[in-house]
């Protein structure tokens, strides 16, 4: 005699054999999938022996999926540029997603792969989930685009290449007040649920209330918000004339076309989430107008800057590269030239894979600590915490075209 | 009291499109007693299809980058010719995640699963094709419209009254088709009992393919209705749309079409009348609401009580 339970449960065995290689291809294949679209072409082959490899986990998925997609561009054309021109590397981008969980993953994975450093995460939240495992680890970390208060203090193998956003914030609220010495009434939109911008946000927050324009209302979003119709309503009755706005660029887009269609005339100041083309698209025609404080100028005539420019032109159909490109590309060459200068340093005909991994990590790190770099946001060099050090901001206007599909920055003077 | 009057509108107009995509989750459970985890996806799908119908341009970062289709559709052609493509993309869904496990009489779990997996699938397909970038509907998509309409005081956006119109005009469809036609009459006595219908002369497998169809129309018409609101922010963005809807389902009683229409009702308007501070945590409000009602009433708002018979 058999217990039904039994009976069931082999009944419901039997069913699964039939129908498990359905199963297992309707879940293989997505993974499949996901894998191919995080891995792009030429990248070096994972573990690769001989060369150093720097590894890279940026959001390729999610909703800061428009930021690492202008990184990897960053990432590549560097890996390009810096081929033949000191250390002979490798380069392993991973897809470190738009959330903790998958930028541990990444993580994990390029550590477990024996990368000599990392070049990530793409954001703030990720980053202080993240940069500890490495630093733990003793595997130096380049953010390209952390900007919240703290990051370089979460251990001696974190730095950054992407200034605070104390440091640049404050300048697009200036520019606002320049270009309308009017503003009297201010508010203010943040994804509460996103480090940076609510870093951001304090710093907005915090300039706002020394220029006498203590915020009206202070509203909270979330990252994945698609409908701030109602937080607009709120906010328009009180009828401000500067809306200042830290969000990462699809609901920061998205917040700024809806807040535009319910009537809003006003100055809109965005923080450096939105700091990417990559927002035309979302909030078209009423992209025009937004201030935005700059780490980047396509306009430095730099010779690292004329040759990062031919190189995003010709690889991206002409188009002027973003902020967030510039930074990635300046992460990798910051990591390159430092191994450069750790190969130079080592006795003639040894090469940087006869030092042992960690030795290696610890030197690279002590030597990027040390340089100073002519790159694209201009001559950085880093404090002893990993900080960095850059001499010029700037703020741009975005100008859309008359189709409302393309624009340009255009920095103000 | 205007700006109460632009909320309501707001919450009412989107809530009648959470309903909308909660009919599609309750036509298949009525017939088929499980969930189709797919239908976020194809939520996504009918926003996409939207989109390009319209005359948008694929962004630079998928293997389609640039494509742009060599007509563009006014929006309310595009909208039912989306929703229609979405219908044949359930179907390819309900062909290999749904009918082969029938085939073996499979636990409903397995379906969970094969339709998360379809869903996924969906999903990943468009990130490679399109890229993860966020798209907008063109904001002359209305065409002669204007952006907003003031009524009563309040500034209202067209488009929010155009969701709340065309929701309510597939609603009145919809209805008059399942109570007034031989199909949708024939696709309730499926829900009833599929082996007693199949005795009557009723080919169930193709009530089942009809009703994934509907379920299909349903889902692409409120993903076009939302990207046209909200814009479409890549390609998980149904994600978060597929689990309220879920949850508008359950607060109106598994199965029950009207139960779904009032629940989605109910949180469009709870979710609106959050204040702008709290805004933020709207989501979470809406949850504790539907959380406490389903602890007073376990079967949802219209749905019947299940008596286990042994």
């Amino acid at each position: 005699m058999r217990f039904p339970v039994v009976r069931r449960q082999r009944q419901w065995q039997r069913q699964l054999s039939r129908a498990l290689p359905s199963v297992l291809t309707a879940l293989a294949l997505p993974l499949a999938l996901a894998a191919c679209a995080s891995r792009p072409a030429g990248n070096g082959a994972n573990g690769a022996k001989g060369l150093p490899t720097i590894g890279a986990a940026i959001a390729l998925t999610g909703n800061a999926s428009v930021i690492g997609q202008d990184q990897r561009i960053g990432l590549q054309l560097a890996h390009t540029y810096f081929q033949g021109k000191g250390a002979e590397l490798r380069l392993q981008i991973e897809d470190g997603g738009s959330d903790e969980a998958t930028a541990t993953n990444a993580f994990r994975s390029l550590i477990n792969a024996g990368v000599v450093a990392l070049i990530g995460p793409s954001l703030s939240q990720q980053a202080f989930a993240v940069d500890p495992i490495a630093d733990r680890g003793g595997i130096p970390v380049v953010g390209p685009s952390n900007t919240a208060k703290g990051i370089p203090e979460i251990g001696p193998f974190v730095s950054r290449v992407s200034a605070p956003v104390a440091k640049v914030a404050p300048l697009s609220i200036n520019a606002a007040l320049k270009l309308n010495p009017q503003i009297r009434r201010a508010a203010v939109f943040y994804a509460q649920d996103d480090a940076y911008s609510s870093s951001e946000s304090k710093i907005f927050q915090k300039v706002l209330a020394e220029r006498g324009l203590k915020p009206l209302t202070v509203q909270k979003t979330s990252v994945t918000d698609t409908d701030f119709q109602n937080q607009i309503t709120d906010t328009l009755r009180r009828n401000p004339d500067l809306i200042v706005i830290s969000a990462l660029p699809t609901d920061g887009g998205n917040l700024v076309r809806q807040i535009r269609e319910l009537g809003y005339k006003g100055s809109l100041v965005v923080g450096n989430g939105m700091n990417s083309p990559n927002i035309y698209p979302i909030c078209q025609k009423y992209c025009d107008g937004l201030l935005i404080a700059q780490a980047y100028s396509p306009e430095a005539t730099t010779p690292i800057n004329k040759a990062f420019l031919a190189l995003y032109s010709k690889d991206r159909g002409g188009a002027i590269p973003p902020q967030f490109s510039a930074q990635a590309f300046t992460a990798y060459q910051v990591l390159a030239e430092a191994l450069t200068a750790v190969q130079t340093s080592l006795p003639a005909g040894k090469t940087l894979a006869a030092l042992p991994l960690p030795e290696l990590r610890r030197q690279l790190n002590t030597t990027l600590l040390k340089g100073s770099y002519q790159t694209p946001l201009g001559e950085i060099r880093f404090s002893p915490e990993g900080e960095v050090i850059q001499k010029q901001f700037y703020v741009a206007q975005v100008r859309m075209n008359p189709d409302g599909k393309s624009g340009r920055f255009q920095l103000l003077p | 009291m205007d700006t109460l009057l632009q909320i309501l509108v707001n919450g009412i107009s989107t809530g009648a499109v959470y309903g909308l995509f909660a009919l599609g989750y309750t036509l298949v459970f009525s017939v088929l007693g499980v969930i189709n985890f797919a239908h976020g996806a194809v939520f996504t799908l009918g926003a996409y299809f939207t989109y390009l119908l319209i005359g948008g341009a694929v962004g630079a970062n998928g293997l389609l980058a640039g494509l742009q289709l060599p007509f563009s559709l006014p929006f309310w052609a595009a909208l039912p010719l989306a929703g229609l493509f979405t219908a044949l993309v359930s179907l390819g869904v309900e062909a290999t995640a749904f009918r082969p496990l029938r085939r073996f009489q499979a636990e409903p779990l397995l379906y969970l699963i094969t339709s998360l997996g379809a869903g996924v699938i969906v999903v990943n397909l468009l990130q490679i094709l399109m890229g993860a970038e966020g798209y907008s509907l063109p904001t002359n998509a209305l065409g002669a419209l204007p952006i907003t309409l003031s009524i009563g005081g309040a500034q209202v956006r067209t488009v929010q009254l155009v969701l709340l119109v065309v929701s309510a005009l597939v609603l009145v469809l919809l209805t008059a088709w399942l109570e007034g036609s031989r199909g949708g009459k024939a696709l309730q006595a499926v829900s009833e009992d599929a082996t007693t219908a199949r005795l009557l002369g009723i080919n169930s497998d193709a009530m089942i393919r009809l009703c994934f169809a509907v379920s299909g129309f349903l889902a692409g018409i409120s993903g076009g209705l939302v990207g046209l609101s909200l814009s479409i922010t890549g390609p998980y963005f149904g994600i978060s749309y597929g689990l309220k809807a879920l949850g508008v389902l359950v607060l109106g009683g598994l199965g029950s079409v009207p139960g779904a229409v009032l629940a989605g009702l109910i949180v469009g308007t709870a979710e609106a009348l959050v204040p702008g501070e709290w805004s933020g945590y709207k989501e979470a409000i809406a949850y504790a609401f539907l959380f406490g009602v389903l602890l007073l009433r376990p079967s949802g708002l219209l749905g019947k009580t299940l008596v286990n018979k042994v």
